[in-house]
C-alpha cells in the first residue's frame, strides 16, 4: 500500500475545514426552513422535532414567487442578448486595424472600473423618461449596460486568440465581412460567449441595487428585491423567510449541479487572459 | 474591412458608451453643482455640495470603509483564493469535489448570502454565538451586527470567505503551466512549497491581475452586503460609498449631494484603474 504523507493529510484536513466553514451555514439554513417557526424560536439548535415543507407551501401561496423568478430570468435574458450581440460585433471590428482603435480600447477598459452605482440618478432619470420605470425591460437594459465592458473584454480577448489565417482565408474565398463573422469567427468564439453568458446570468441573479431602484410593484420585482423585503416583512416568521431564501437559491443551484464542469470551465475560459 | 462595415459593427458599442457612460458622467458632474430634491427645479449652489460632502464625517467614513473592503479583497480574499488553488493543485484526494464545493456559494446571490449571515450573527438565534457558547467562550458572544466595533468586520467576513471564483481563476492558470517546466523544477530538487513559491506563484500573475481587477471593481460597487445585513448601521459604521450615494438619493432626496458622492466614486475607480494598470505593465494587454 502506498504510504500517504502526513503533509497531505494535514492539507486534506484543512480543505475539509474550509469547506465546512463555507457550507455548514447552508445545511443549517435548509434544516431551519423545514421547521415550524415556533419550534425554531424556542429551540433554534436542538434536534428538530418536526420537519416538513409547510413553510414552502405557505410562502408559495402568499407571495408570487414564480413571478419574481420569471422576472429575474427575463432581466438576465435581456442583458445576455444585449451584451452578446454588442460584444461579438465590437470584438470582431476590433480585430481590424483602424484609426480610433486605441482610444476605443481604453474607453472600454475604463468602463470596467467605473462603478455603475455611481450612475444611479442618470440611469433612473433615463429609464423613467423612456417609460421603462417599473418594468423588467428597464432592469434588463441596465443590467446589459452594466455588464457590457466586462463582456466586451472577455469576447474580444477570446477572439484575439483565434488564428488570423481564418479571416484571411475567408477573404480569399470572397466572403463578405458578415459571412466571415457568422460562418467562421462566431462558431469559434462559442466558449467565450458561454463564459460571458454564465457571468451575466450570475451577476443578474445577484443584483439588488438597480433592481431596487428601478422597480416598484410586484409585477416587475426581481427575486433579490423580494428576498430583501422579507427581511422586514417576515420579521416575525423566520421559517417563511428561510423557505423563501431556499426557493430563490434553487434555480441557480440546480443549474450548477447539472452543469458543474461547464460552469467552472466556462467561467474561466476567457478570464485568465486578462 | 470596408469603412462602412466597421462603422456598422462599432455603432452599438459606441452608442452605449455615449448614452450610458459619457452622458451620465457629464450629468453627474453637472448635477453635483446643484441643490435638487428630484422634483422641484434645480438651484445652482456652486461648490457648496462638495464642501458639505468633504466636511461630512459620514462620507469620510464611507470612503474609509470602501478602502477597507478593497484592502480585505487584496490582503485576505485573494491570498486565501490563491492558497486554496495551490493546495488543490497538489491533486489532494477529492480535489475536484472540493473545487465544486468551494465554488458553490458563487452561484448563490449575495442578497441570499448576506441574509444568511445576518442570521449567523443574530444575537439569540445565531449560529456564531451558539458555537461560541458550545466551546465555552460565552464571554465572546456579541450582537455582532449592532455593535460598532464588530459590524464592519462582520459584513466583510462572508466576502473574504467565499473565494470560489477567485480560486478557480487561479487554478485555470495553474493548469496551463507546461509539464516540462514542472519536471525541470522537480529535477532541480524543488519540493512541495518550493514549487509553489518559485514556480507556480510567479507564473499566475495574469490570473492575479484578473482577480485584483474583478475584486476591486466588486468592492467599489459593493452595496448588497451592508445594505442587507445592517443598512449601513449602526451609526453608519458599515456604510460603503455605494450605500452613501444610495441613501443620499433615496432616503434624504439630496440628489446634488448624492452626485458628489458619485463623482468621488468615479474618481476612486479611475485611481484604482491607474494602479492596476501600472501593476499590469509587462502583461500582454496593449
Amino acid at each position: 500500500m502506498k504510504r500517504v504523507k502526513l503533509s497531505r493529510i494535514l492539507i486534506f484536513a484543512f480543505l475539509v475545514l474550509i469547506a465546512c466553514i463555507m457550507l455548514v451555514p447552508f445545511v443549517w439554513l435548509v434544516i431551519a426552513s423545514l421547521r415550524p417557526n415556533m419550534e425554531l424560536l424556542s429551540n433554534p439548535f436542538g434536534i428538530p422535532e418536526t420537519l416538513n415543507l409547510n413553510n414552502y407551501f405557505e410562502v408559495w401561496r402568499r407571495q408570487p414567487m414564480l413571478r419574481y423568478l420569471l422576472n429575474t430570468f427575463l432581466a438576465a435574458l435581456i442583458a445576455v442578448v444585449i451584451d452578446v450581440v454588442i460584444s461579438v460585433m465590437t470584438g470582431y471590428a476590433m480585430l481590424h486595424r483602424f484609426r480610433m482603435r486605441g482610444k476605443l480600447s481604453t474607453m472600454f477598459y475604463v468602463g470596467l472600473f467605473i462603478p455603475a452605482n455611481a450612475f444611479m440618478v442618470p440611469y433612473y432619470v433615463m429609464i423613467t423618461k423612456i417609460g421603462l420605470y417599473n418594468t423588467i425591460w428597464g432592469v434588463g437594459l441596465i443590467y446589459g449596460v452594466m455588464n457590457l465592458p466586462f463582456s466586451i473584454m472577455i469576447i474580444r480577448g477570446f477572439m484575439e486568440t483565434l488564428p488570423m489565417q481564418i479571416i484571411e482565408s475567408g477573404k480569399i474565398d470572397g466572403a463578405t465581412a458578415n459571412q466571415i463573422l457568422i460562418r467562421l469567427v462566431l462558431p469559434m468564439t462559442k466558449p467565450g460567449i458561454v463564459t460571458v453568458c454564465i457571468f451575466i446570468v450570475i451577476n443578474c441573479w445577484n443584483e439588488l441595487f438597480f433592481a431596487n431602484l428601478l422597480t416598484l410593484s410586484e409585477s416587475s420585482r426581481t427575486i433579490t428585491v423580494a428576498i430583501q423585503s422579507y427581511l422586514t416583512s417576515f420579521e416575525a416568521n423566520y421559517g417563511f423567510a428561510f423557505a423563501a431564501m431556499i426557493i430563490s437559491i434553487l434555480p441557480t443551484l440546480i443549474v450548477y449541479i447539472f452543469l458543474t464542469n461547464k460552469i467552472i470551465g466556462g467561467m474561466t475560459a476567457g478570464a485568465v487572459k486578462g | 474591412m470596408k469603412k462602412r462595415m466597421l462603422v456598422f459593427y462599432l455603432f452599438p458599442a459606441v452608442f452605449c458608451a455615449v448614452v450610458f457612460f459619457i452622458i451620465p458622467l457629464i450629468y453627474i458632474g453637472y448635477v453635483s453643482f446643484f441643490d435638487w430634491n428630484g422634483l422641484n427645479a434645480m438651484t445652482p449652489v456652486g461648490t457648496a455640495n462638495y464642501r458639505q460632502v468633504l466636511s461630512d464625517s459620514n462620507f469620510r467614513l464611507a470612503l474609509k470603509n470602501t478602502l477597507i473592503w478593497i484592502l480585505a479583497a487584496v490582503l485576505i480574499h485573494i491570498p486565501l483564493g490563491l492558497l486554496l488553488a495551490l493546495l488543490l493543485n497538489r491533486k489532494i484526494m477529492g480535489w475536484k469535489v472540493f473545487r465544486i464545493l468551494y465554488f458553490l456559494p458563487n452561484v448563490i446571490s449575495i442578497t441570499a448570502l448576506a441574509f444568511l449571515w445576518y442570521f449567523i450573527y443574530h444575537r439569540d438565534l445565531g449560529l456564531l454565538n451558539w458555537l461560541l457558547e458550545l466551546i465555552g467562550l460565552d464571554g465572546l458572544t456579541n450582537s455582532w451586527l449592532t455593535n460598532t466595533d464588530t459590524a464592519l468586520g462582520a459584513t466583510i467576513v462572508p466576502f473574504s470567505l467565499y473565494v470560489g471564483l477567485t480560486s478557480v481563476i487561479f487554478m485555470t492558470q495553474l493548469s496551463t503551466i507546461s509539464e516540462d517546466l514542472k519536471e525541470a523544477a522537480l529535477l532541480d530538487g524543488a519540493k512541495g512549497w518550493q514549487m509553489d513559491l518559485y514556480v507556480y506563484i510567479p507564473l499566475v500573475k495574469p490570473a492575479l491581475m484578473t482577480n485584483i481587477m474583478l475584486n476591486v471593481a466588486f468592492c467599489l460597487k459593493n452595496f448588497e452586503y451592508p445594505f442587507v445585513m445592517t443598512s449601513g448601521g449602526p451609526v453608519n459604521s458599515t456604510t460603503t460609498l455605494a450605500l452613501y450615494v444610495y441613501k443620499k438619493m433615496m432616503n434624504a432626496n439630496q440628489y446634488g449631494i448624492s452626485m458628489v458622492g458619485s463623482v468621488f466614486a468615479v474618481l476612486l475607480g479611475l485611481c484604482l484603474m491607474v494602479i492596476v494598470r501600472t501593476l499590469q505593465k509587462g502583461g500582454q494587454d496593449e
